[in-house]
């Protein structure tokens, strides 16, 4: 029974901690808006999704976690669409051409950006990477999360139904 | 937002159900005996009896209360939602008029005519050499232009005298072709707040765009 209290307590330890490292700063706050140029060559604009769920997922070709990562929300996006989520990668890798050919080879169904002058990540407080957040439908921040460990897409699943549903 | 508003709601609602509730038991016993003793005393009594009349019918609509006190709550929460609007036009204005007063404010619109020869996917404005706005447009926001929106781009502010502001225009041009143009104008600054206007228009005659800068006097 204590043994099962302490991992209880470890448990809820380790998944504050994974929410305290993401910045914020941003949670409650509304989404700074940005308006980024997208693999395909149209522009995007983040608060023209205003009233859908979006999950914005900044990566960089570095970072050892975001082919999996990508992969996982990929299938997310497939899944929630229709429901009315949608998914944004935004790359800040500065080698603009090797950041393309990365997400082309990943050839994931949602909208991969590209933020070459770092200035939206520098709007939100980005430090580490991967950052994934999720923008209720009023435009305000919810969750956020640095890093990524296989699993952690059910932490995102409960989050995007709860925001889905509201 | 809709999730607080419901909750201020329903909790306006509990605490109007709970008040109507606590009001009608005490009229029911203390009413009928008040007539009676008060009656002859003046005619100047007569106001109470009639005020809580309300009261005594207070039953009967009671029955559908729900739907107007929610009717009720509908318009005040209404009402309250048009006055955060004023105020925040309000505000807007006060804004704009201490950051940027008129004597050495200057606004840059864009607006767009027919558009058959050029899509339009950003501009870049500059004063004095200095990059002050860089505007990415979706397909949306240059759809709106093309339906006859006028964009504010820049507001900002400049000293009285002789500027230079230049626009860059990149999209698509003829044929699919990546265009890039630029437009300069110098303008003069006065006391009064400068206003220019960015034209995109069809030179139908040669099948090119052309890009203006307007000066409204």
């Amino acid at each position: 029974m204590r043994g099962l209290l302490l991992t209880g307590v470890i448990l809820t330890g380790a998944l504050c901690a994974t929410g305290s490292a993401a910045p914020p700063s941003l949670l409650g706050k509304e989404a700074p808006d940005f308006a980024l140029r997208a693999m395909d060559g149209h522009n995007v604009r983040l608060s023209e999704y205003r009233g859908e769920v979006v999950l914005v997922n900044f990566w960089a070709r570095w970072e050892g976690d975001s082919r999996q990562q990508m992969q996982a929300l990929d299938h997310i996006n497939v899944t929630y669409q229709r429901a009315g989520l949608v998914v944004l990668g935004i790359s800040v890798d500065e080698d603009q051409r090797r950041a393309r050919e990365f997400a082309t080879s990943m050839a994931v169904s949602y909208p991969i950006l590209f933020d070459t002058g770092a200035t939206i990540g520098k709007d939100y407080l980005l430090q580490k990477m991967p950052v994934t957040l999720l923008i209720d439908r009023s435009g305000v921040v919810r969750y956020s999360v640095v890093g990524y460990k296989r699993g952690d897409e059910q932490a995102y699943l409960e989050q995007i139904r709860a925001l889905l549903r509201e | 937002m809709n999730f607080n508003v419901r909750v201020t709601v329903l909790l306006l609602s509990a605490v109007f159900g709970l008040s109507a509730a606590a009001q009608q038991p005490a009229p029911a016993t203390p009413q009928t005996p008040a007539p009676a003793t008060q009656a002859p005393a003046a005619p100047a009594d007569a106001p109470p009896p009639a005020a809580q009349a309300p009261t005594a019918d207070a039953p009967p609509p009671a029955a559908d209360a729900p739907s107007g006190d929610t009717k009720t709550l509908d318009q005040e929460v209404q009402g309250l939602k048009k006055d955060v609007v004023d105020l925040n036009k309000d505000l807007f204005v006060l804004q704009e008029e201490l950051l940027f007063p008129a004597n050495t404010q200057v606004a840059v619109y864009v607006s767009m005519d027919v558009g058959a020869f050029f899509a339009l996917d950003s501009v870049q404005v500059k004063i004095d050499n200095k990059e002050v706005k860089n505007y990415l447009y979706t397909a949306r926001e240059a759809q709106a232009l093309l339906k006859g929106g006028v964009q504010q781009i820049y507001l900002g502010n400049v000293k009285v005298g002789k500027h230079e502001l230049v626009a860059f225009f990149t999209g698509k041009g003829p044929a699919e072709r990546d265009y890039k143009r630029g437009a300069t104008i110098t303008f003069e600054k006065g006391v009064g707040a400068k206003y220019l206007e960015l034209k995109i228009t069809d030179r139908v005659p040669k099948h090119q765009p052309e890009f203006l800068i307007k000066d409204w006097e």
